[in-house]
C-alpha cells in the first residue's frame, strides 16, 4: 500500500435507502472497495426527521461498508439534497485594469468575488457556488481568461443554498460517527456527472435524478452545470398516489407500481386486470392494469413538468443536443424516457453507469453515491495538485519578490 | 484583494457549521473510533517520544566515548598554599588566620568565609582566594603600610603597639622589621573609637602620612628626631604638632605646602646653631612669618608615655622647659 494512498467515504442519506461507499485512492486511481446499504428511517424528502433512526441507519451503512472494505474511512463525502436547496444567479462585470488590456489573475479573483458575493436571508448557507463560464467582451470562454485581453470581463455564478438546521443535521448524524465532513456534493451534481459524458455537457443535457423523496436535476450547458434544482416529490409518491387511488396500503401500492407501474400507459385493453400478488392467497385482489398505469403516468408526467417548469427559460430543446438522462432508484419505472421524451421534447434515455464500475454498482439507486466518490476523489487529486503547485523554492522565491 | 476591500457581505457556507460533536452524542461505534483515535494518537505520541529520547541518548553515548574522555574532575584534600603579597605577611601567618582543618577537600571550602578571616586582620586591606584544581588554594592580598605607631590599652588589659596606616586604620602589625617599627613616630591626640570588633579609622591620618612622607623624603635627618607627632589641633586649628626627641616643638600647618614649610624648618636649624640657645619651638604653620622660641638649657630627652587608654588615650610625657619667644622672617632666604 502507497503512503499517499487514503480511504475516501462517499455517504448518500436518501429517503428509501442509505448508501455507503469506500474508495481507495492511490494519487493515480481509484478502485472501490467497499459497499454498505442500510433502509433508510428518520429521513423523509431527503431530510432528517428523526436524528435517532437516521443516525443509526446511516452508521450501519457506514459499518458495512467498513467492513467490506476492511479499512477505516478518513472522511466523508456527503450527499446533499431536500427542498429547502434553492439556487440563485448571480453575475458580475469587471473593466480590466490593465493598461495593456490583458486579464491578471486579480481581475479574475475580483470578479469572482463580486459575482458570489450576495447576501441569503437569515438561516440560508450556501452548498455550492458554480461557475458559469466566463465571457471577455461577450465573448465565452469556457476555461480561465487569464492573459486573454479585453475590455470587459464577466462571469455568473449558479450558487445553491440551503438551511442551516438541515444542513447542520446530516453534518452530525456524520459526525456521530466521529468522521469528519470534507465536502457537502448536491445529488444532483454527484448522479449527474456519473451518467452523462463530456461531450454531453458540452452540447447540453439535463440529468435528472428521481428518487423515493425528492426529484434532482441539473443542466448542463457548455461543459459545466448551468442550473440546479430540486422537487420536493419522488418515487414514493407515486407508490402514495397508487395507494390513495387504489385504496391500498404502502407496501401492497410499492409491490403493484414495481410489478406494473409504467410512466406512459401502455394498455389498450381498459378491462385487463391484474393479481395484487399473484398466489392465490387470502385476500389477494384484482386491479385493472390501465389505472395503474393511468396512475402512474399523471405523477410522472406531473413530476417532469415541475421540473420542467423550475428549469424555465434555462433549458430549451435547442440548446440541450443532448436531451435528458434520467437515473435514481425511481427512473427505473417503465417508459420514463419516453415520457420524458415527451415532456422536454428531446430525446431522453435512462442512464447508465460507465462501464468501468462493478455489476453490483451499477444500479441507477447507486449513481449518486458512486457521483460523490468520482467527485471525492477529483477534490482529492486537486488538493494535492495544490499542495504540489503551493510548494517549490523557486515558486516561493518567485513570489517573495512579486509580493514586494 | 479580500472582500473587505471591496465592502463585499460575507456570506456563510456550509463550512461555517461546526463539526465538533460531543462524545455523548455519537453512537456506539462513533465512540469506540473516538477512544481508538486518541489511543492510537498517545501510542503515536509515546512512541515518537521514545524513538526521541532513544536517539537523544544514543548521540550522549557517540558524544561521550567513554575512552577518550577524561575524568570529571574530582576535588581532592588541600595540599598547598599559596600566599602572593605586597607586603610582609607569610605563608604561616595565612595557615594560622585560616585555620583550614587537614582533611578538608578543596570543593568543600567556603571561599567567602575564608576571605573574610582574611579581612578581619586589619593589616590586608584586600584579598582574593581561589581555588587551583586540584588541591592548591591561592590567596592574593595586598597589605597595608603603616607611617606612625601608637600605644593602646583596653580597660585591665596591657597596652599593647598598634601600628597606623595612612587611611587612619590601626592594626597590630604582623611580620614588620623591628628597626622600622621602631623609626616609626608615635601618635598623640587621638581618640580611638570602637566600631564592632575593630577600631575606627583615625581621621586626619592622610595629612599626616604626607607631612611624614615629605619629611623621610626631603629631609630624612630631621625626620629621624622627630618622636611624637600630635593630632590634637589637626581637626581645631588645622596645625600638626611635632615633637622632637630633643624637645622641640614643631608646629605644621596643615594646609601649607609641607616641602616649604620643613625647608623652612631646616634653613631655622641651620641659622639656630648655636648649642646655648637652642630652639625650643617652631611655628611654621603661620607662613613666612615663622615664630620660633629658644630655650636656656640643653633639653632633656623623654621617652613617649605609657600607653594611652583606648578610651581615653593620653599623650606621651614630653618634658617642655620655660622658653623665650621671637620672630624670624624667612621670607627673603625662601
Amino acid at each position: 500500500m502507497s503512503s499517499k494512498t487514503t480511504f475516501i467515504g462517499a455517504v448518500e442519506i436518501g429517503t428509501s435507502k442509505i448508501v455507503a461507499l469506500v474508495g481507495e485512492y492511490t494519487g493515480r486511481e481509484m478502485a472501490i472497495i467497499g459497499c454498505g446499504e442500510c433502509t433508510s428511517r428518520g429521513v423523509i424528502k431527503g431530510s432528517v426527521v428523526d436524528f435517532r433512526a437516521a443516525t443509526e441507519c446511516t452508521h450501519t451503512a457506514l459499518e458495512l461498508a467498513e467492513r467490506d472494505a476492511k479499512e477505516r474511512i478518513g472522511h466523508v463525502y456527503l450527499a446533499q439534497t431536500g427542498g429547502h436547496l434553492e439556487g440563485f444567479y448571480n453575475e458580475a462585470s469587471l473593466n480590466v485594469k490593465a493598461a495593456d488590456n490583458m486579464i491578471e489573475k486579480d481581475d479574475i479573483r475580483t470578479v469572482c468575488e463580486l459575482a458570489k458575493a450576495k447576501d441569503l436571508p437569515l438561516g440560508r448557507m450556501v452548498v455550492h457556488n458554480i461557475r458559469r463560464p466566463f465571457r471577455v467582451d461577450g465573448r465565452l470562454v469556457p476555461t480561465s481568461p487569464e492573459n486573454l485581453v479585453g475590455q470587459k470581463l464577466e462571469v455568473g455564478y449558479w450558487t445553491v443554498h440551503g438551511q442551516e438546521q438541515r444542513l447542520a443535521d446530516n453534518i452530525h448524524v456524520i459526525r456521530g460517527f466521529n468522521l469528519e465532513v470534507s465536502e457537502l456534493v448536491l445529488s444532483s451534481l454527484a448522479s449527474g456527472h456519473m451518467v452523462t459524458s463530456m461531450e454531453e455537457r458540452q452540447n447540453g443535457v439535463l440529468a435528472i435524478d428521481i428518487g423515493a423523496g425528492t426529484t434532482d436535476f441539473v443542466l448542463y450547458r457548455n461543459g459545466a452545470p448551468h442550473t440546479t434544482g430540486v422537487v420536493a416529490v419522488g418515487g414514493g409518491h407515486f407508490t402514495n398516489d397508487l395507494s390513495i387511488g387504489l385504496r391500498l396500503t404502502e407496501a401492497q401500492a410499492e409491490k403493484l407500481k414495481l410489478r406494473f407501474g409504467r410512466a406512459v400507459v401502455q394498455a389498450r385493453d381498459k378491462s385487463e386486470k391484474v393479481w395484487l400478488d399473484g398466489n392465490f392467497s387470502i385476500g389477494d385482489r384484482q386491479f385493472p392494469r390501465h389505472a395503474i398505469e393511468q396512475i402512474t403516468q399523471a405523477r410522472a408526467w406531473e413530476l417532469l413538468e415541475v421540473v420542467k417548469r423550475k428549469l424555465g427559460q434555462a433549458f430549451a430543446p435547442e440548446t440541450c443536443a443532448g436531451g435528458v438522462v434520467l437515473t435514481g432508484g425511481a427512473a427505473k419505472l417503465p417508459a420514463f424516457a419516453v415520457c420524458a421524451s415527451k415532456v422536454f421534447g428531446t430525446p431522453a434515455r435512462l442512464g447508465e453507469a460507465p462501464s468501468w464500475i462493478n455489476e453490483n454498482l451499477r444500479d441507477p439507486g447507486y449513481h449518486t453515491a458512486l457521483g460523490i466518490l468520482y467527485y471525492g476523489v477529483s477534490a482529492q487529486g486537486d488538493r494535492v495538485a495544490a499542495a504540489r503547485a503551493k510548494g517549490g523554492f523557486l515558486r516561493n522565491v518567485s513570489r517573495l519578490f512579486a509580493s514586494t | 484583494m479580500s472582500k473587505d476591500a471591496h465592502g463585499l457581505p460575507e456570506t456563510r457556507t456550509w463550512r461555517d457549521i461546526p463539526q465538533q460533536v460531543r462524545p455523548r452524542a455519537m453512537s456506539h461505534e462513533g465512540r469506540r473510533r473516538l477512544v481508538m483515535g486518541a489511543i492510537r494518537a498517545a501510542m503515536g505520541a509515546v512512541a515518537v517520544g521514545a524513538v526521541a529520547w532513544g536517539a537523544f541518548e544514543m548521540a550522549a553515548v557517540l558524544r561521550e566515548n567513554a575512552a577518550a574522555m577524561p575524568d570529571t574532575a574530582k576535588s581532592d584534600r588541600v595540599r598547598s598554599l599559596v600566599l602572593v603579597t605586597d607586603g610582609v605577611l607569610d605563608k604561616n601567618w595565612l595557615a594560622r588566620t585560616l585555620a583550614i582543618p587537614g582533611d578538608a577537600t578543596l570543593m568543600g571550602l567556603d571561599l567567602i568565609k575564608l576571605r573574610s578571616k582574611i579581612l578581619g586582620d586589619a593589616q590586608v586591606s584586600f584579598a582574593t582566594v581561589d581555588r587551583n584544581f586540584p588541591d592548591t588554594l591561592t590567596v592574593r592580598i595586598s597589605e597595608r603600610s603603616p607611617v606612625a605607631r601608637l600605644m593602646a590599652k583596653s580597660g585591665a588589659d596591657p597596652a599593647r603597639m598598634l601600628l597606623v596606616a595612612r587611611d587612619g586604620v590601626a592594626f597590630a602589625g604582623t611580620g614588620f622589621d623591628a628597626a622600622m617599627v621602631a623609626s616609626l613616630p608615635w601618635l598623640d591626640g587621638v581618640r580611638l573609637v570602637r566600631r564592632g570588633a575593630a577600631i575606627a579609622p583615625i581621621g586626619g591620618m592622610a595629612a599626616v602620612a604626607d607631612l611624614l612622607a615629605s619629611a623621610k623624603l626631603e629631609a630624612e635627618s630631621l625626620y629621624r628626631t622627630w618622636q611624637v607627632v600630635s593630632l590634637a589641633r589637626l581637626a581645631s586649628d588645622g596645625e600638626i604638632d611635632v615633637y622632637t626627641r630633643g624637645g622641640m616643638r614643631i608646629v605644621f600647618g596643615a594646609n601649607e605646602n609641607y616641602l616649604r614649610q620643613i625647608a623652612r624648618l631646616d634653613l631655622l636649624i641651620d641659622v639656630s646653631s648655636d648649642p646655648t640657645r637652642p630652639l625650643r619651638e617652631v611655628n611654621l604653620a603661620l607662613g613666612a612669618q615663622v615664630p620660633v622660641s629658644y630655650g636656656t638649657a640643653a633639653p632633656t630627652l623623654a621617652e613617649p608615655a605609657p600607653a594611652p587608654d583606648i578610651a581615653a588615650p593620653a599623650r606621651p610625657s614630653i618634658a617642655l622647659p620655660a622658653f623665650s619667644s621671637f620672630h624670624i622672617d624667612t621670607h627673603r632666604e625662601l
